[in-house]
């Protein structure tokens, strides 16, 4: 009866929001504008969220959720674009759909290719809001039950994961950037005992570094420098035929696309790793579980649907671990916290209290937003694919100014933008030297929930770590951390190699014994 | 990102940094309380302000030590030397000058101006405009020689201003014009653009390319400043000059 009670409910939010005609142009203005960001190589929908966050200062709290999820859920779908057309993709997360969208384009099937990826976007972002919708009050309800050790370990799993999974090169370096976001988290007064940790003497750094600035920081200027430093240039777009919503093909692909939707879901979950590895992993199994791999990367259907189904299904998983434990599931999601944080709404287990419909307007406003997505793609996809003619040269700069007077305009500060250049240019230098950002910004935003939770957790068991052991959820966190951390050692894999050899001489040798005793017999 | 084998280099030095860093870190913690009294609460180490930058600084300095440990088992005792080596030969001069370096001191020179020289002191929009103008110019044309003349005539206004700042001209000037900054920074912008002009007037094609970057330099802070001054409500950083301009064309009672 619930479950009915809470559908009944979702969908009277949606017809509420719907029926606005504020809500509507917002909603279908930044989903066109996240569009253009995510076509824009160079451009990303979590710059596109930085950046819209601003904007949205003077909104109330529903259509500011209206603006970001929107440009959020746009910006993943609209680097199908230059992914088909240019085989540049327009962000990470749709660098698995270049590899069969651009052939697709050149066989002269990009129109095609473009109407499936919006339509298996379109359901991906639907099929992800049934998960938040269902999931969002057993998870809730498991987090009220937390105490201070689980959501110290929580957080500490977050950030280790990230950096994990994240990191382009060695694992090391990912942990190491998480840390870097931690020690950023400590500077100012702490939460405890208001004392000074890190400020210099600087009166603007004792209440912290912002989180909002660092982010712009971080995503913004490393992609400004290295867009304009490498030269990028934009290749020849493909011709683009009639885009059509191919309804036949995607019935056809239903358990492909159910199945990718649900690696979406289950990658967004995941605290602090994106669309990108969903894109990936989904076309990985799309592949891997297909009759003919071989045709993969040569245009094939499948595979563009099972990037861009997994990608768009991310971002309603993303909004799981954030709505309800306040732990972002991708760096877009990040960027949303800070928002949401700047809209006076605390992500996690209170939400439910506190904002009773919160999860459900969430959930209505990514299935407005799927819809838009999807009437935009279908009616607008020829214009937009006009903006990859732009120059990167020339939006850069105008990037550039964006970043700086909405770093200024979150607080009326000029000191945040003393900061987010500092954070930039150093990350732009860690991304050079393979250590990826997400991490960093995990780190930033749940290093306060670490450092109070541990030490609340400590003073409570007055010093013991027992709790840690005899607490099932914790011990079960702790585990996971600990074989997080070791599985990556060499000393594991060849433990696990020569473990691995071992059960196989065994197994070898029983058969063999087995077969002697067989022959005597 | 960099090729692997450069990585593994650089990772001994970054490695290195971390490691220095994490235990910077530590020492900073340590001067934390941990038994003494705060504001009239006698600490245990387990609430102490100093348990968390302390954790923090130790995994930093580990894995720094770690990466360290990593990449020299890789590269080996010999090519570090080689490094170690190029690092101070004159190489690393020649290294510093490549064109791709100097987009990234453009970038960063352009980036450092505005925001720690003239947002503060100058109009936004004046600053947006010049920021804008040598941006855009500078990398749309696609030509490094033009790069470079374009980034040593923006570097010596900077100076100008720089020392402008320093020496308190604009108190002394403040009497005599009013926004002598906004005035000075409005002459700055006509030269650069007078003088990326000279640079370029007899290239048809890079003509068309300095008539988009002017259009675009001047039309995008019109355009993004009153959305935020008017309808956020978000006064810009400094409002001189322009934005006085702009205030009176706005609340004119007509």
């Amino acid at each position: 009866m619930m479950f009915f009670d809470r559908i009944w409910s979702f969908f009277e939010i949606v017809f509420h929001l719907a029926s606005d005609p504020v809500n509507l142009a917002i909603l279908f203005g930044s989903v066109i504008l996240g569009i253009i960001f995510g076509a824009m190589p160079g451009l990303t929908s979590t710059l596109g969220v930085a950046l819209l966050t601003a904007l949205t200062y003077g909104m109330d709290t529903a259509l500011a959720m209206v603006c970001l999820l929107s440009i959020y859920v746009g910006g993943t779908y609209g680097g199908s674009y230059a992914a088909i057309l240019i085989n540049i993709p327009g962000t990470a997360a749709a660098a698995a759909t270049a590899l069969d969208g651009y052939p697709l384009a050149c066989k002269g099937e990009g129109g095609r290719a473009i109407g499936l990826t919006t339509t298996a976007s379109a359901i991906g972002t639907a099929f992800s809001i049934i998960f938040i919708v269902s999931i969002s009050p057993l998870i809730s309800y498991f987090a009220l039950q937390f105490t201070s050790f689980e959501f110290f370990l929580l957080a500490f799993f977050g950030i280790l994961i990230s950096g994990t999974l994240t990191s382009p090169d060695l694992v090391i370096k990912g942990w190491l950037s998480g840390f870097l976001g931690l020690f950023l988290a400590c500077v100012g007064r702490d939460m405890l005992q208001f004392y000074p940790r890190f400020t210099f003497g600087i009166s603007e750094l004792e209440s912290g570094v912002e989180v909002v600035p660092v982010l712009i920081g971080a995503f913004g200027i490393p992609q400004i420098i290295q867009v304009l430093k490498d030269r990028f240039q934009i290749g020849e777009t493909q011709k683009l035929q009639r885009i059509l919503p191919e309804i036949g093909t995607i019935i056809r692909n239903i358990p492909a696309i159910i199945r990718s939707a649900l690696i979406g879901v289950g990658i967004g979950a995941v605290p602090g790793i994106g669309e990108d590895i969903a894109g990936w992993v989904s076309y990985g199994t799309a592949k891997n579980t297909s009759k003919h791999p071989e045709t993969f990367g040569k245009g094939e259907l499948q595979g563009v649907l099972a990037s861009e189904t997994a990608n768009n299904a991310c971002v309603g998983g993303a909004q799981i671990p954030l709505l309800n434990l306040g732990i972002p599931g991708s760096p877009p999601a990040a960027m949303l916290l800070g928002a949401l944080m700047l809209h006076g709404v605390t992500p996690g287990p209170m939400i439910t209290f506190e904002h009773p419909t919160f999860i459900m307007e969430v959930a209505a406003i990514l299935l407005l937003a799927s819809m838009a997505m999807w009437v935009s793609g279908m009616l607008l996809a020829k214009q937009v694919v006009k903006v990859l003619q732009i120059p990167t040269q020339i939006f850069m700069p105008i990037i550039g100014v964006l970043c700086i007077i909405g770093s200024y305009s979150l607080g009326l500060n000029i000191f945040n933008l003393y900061l987010m250049l500092p954070v930039g240019i150093v990350a732009y230098f860690l991304t050079e030297m393979g250590y990826p950002i997400a991490p960093l910004v995990i780190g930033v935003i749940l290093g306060p929930m670490a450092d109070e939770n541990l030490r609340r957790a400590l003073m409570v068991s007055q010093g013991s770590f027992m709790p840690v052991f005899t607490r099932p959820v914790s011990l079960i966190l702790f585990i996971i951390i600990i074989w997080t951390i070791v599985s990556q050692f060499q000393f594991y894999r060849k433990f696990k190699t020569k473990m691995a050899d071992l059960i196989l001489r065994r197994k070898t040798c029983e058969a063999i014994f087995d077969e002697e005793i067989g022959n005597k017999k | 990102m960099m090729e692997k084998d450069k990585l593994r280099k650089a990772d001994i030095f970054s490695g290195s940094i971390m490691f220095l860093f994490g235990i910077w870190i530590i020492s900073q913690a340590i001067k934390m309380p941990m038994k003494d009294s705060w504001g009239g609460v006698q600490n245990v180490w387990f609430v102490s302000p100093a348990l968390f930058p302390l954790f923090v600084g130790t995994m930093i300095m580990l894995l720094g030590a770690l990466l360290v440990r990593t990449a020299f088992k890789e590269v080996g005792l010999k090519e570090l030397r080689a490094v170690i080596r190029w690092l101070i030969s004159s190489e690393i001069a020649l290294f510093l000058k490549t064109p791709s370096n100097i987009r990234v001191y453009a970038i960063t020179v352009l980036f450092f101006s505005l925001v720690y020289l003239n947002i503060s002191r100058i109009d936004f929009f004046l600053c947006s405009v010049l920021f804008l103008v040598a941006f855009i110019s500078m990398f749309y044309f696609d030509d490094d020689t033009l790069l470079k003349k374009m980034l040593y005539f923006y570097l010596a206004g900077t100076v100008f201003f720089i020392l402008y700042f320093a020496l308190k001209l604009p108190a002394i000037l403040k009497p005599i014009v009013a926004f002598p900054n906004d005035w000075l920074m409005l002459v700055f912008i006509i030269s650069y653009c007078i003088y990326t002009w000279t640079l370029i007037r007899s290239v048809p094609a890079l003509r068309k390319k300095y008539r988009t970057s002017l259009i675009l330099a001047v039309t995008t802070p019109f355009l993004i400043g009153p959305i935020f001054k008017y309808l956020l409500l978000v006064p810009m950083p400094t409002e001189g000059l322009i934005v006085v301009a702009m205030d009176t064309i706005r609340y004119w009672e007509f």
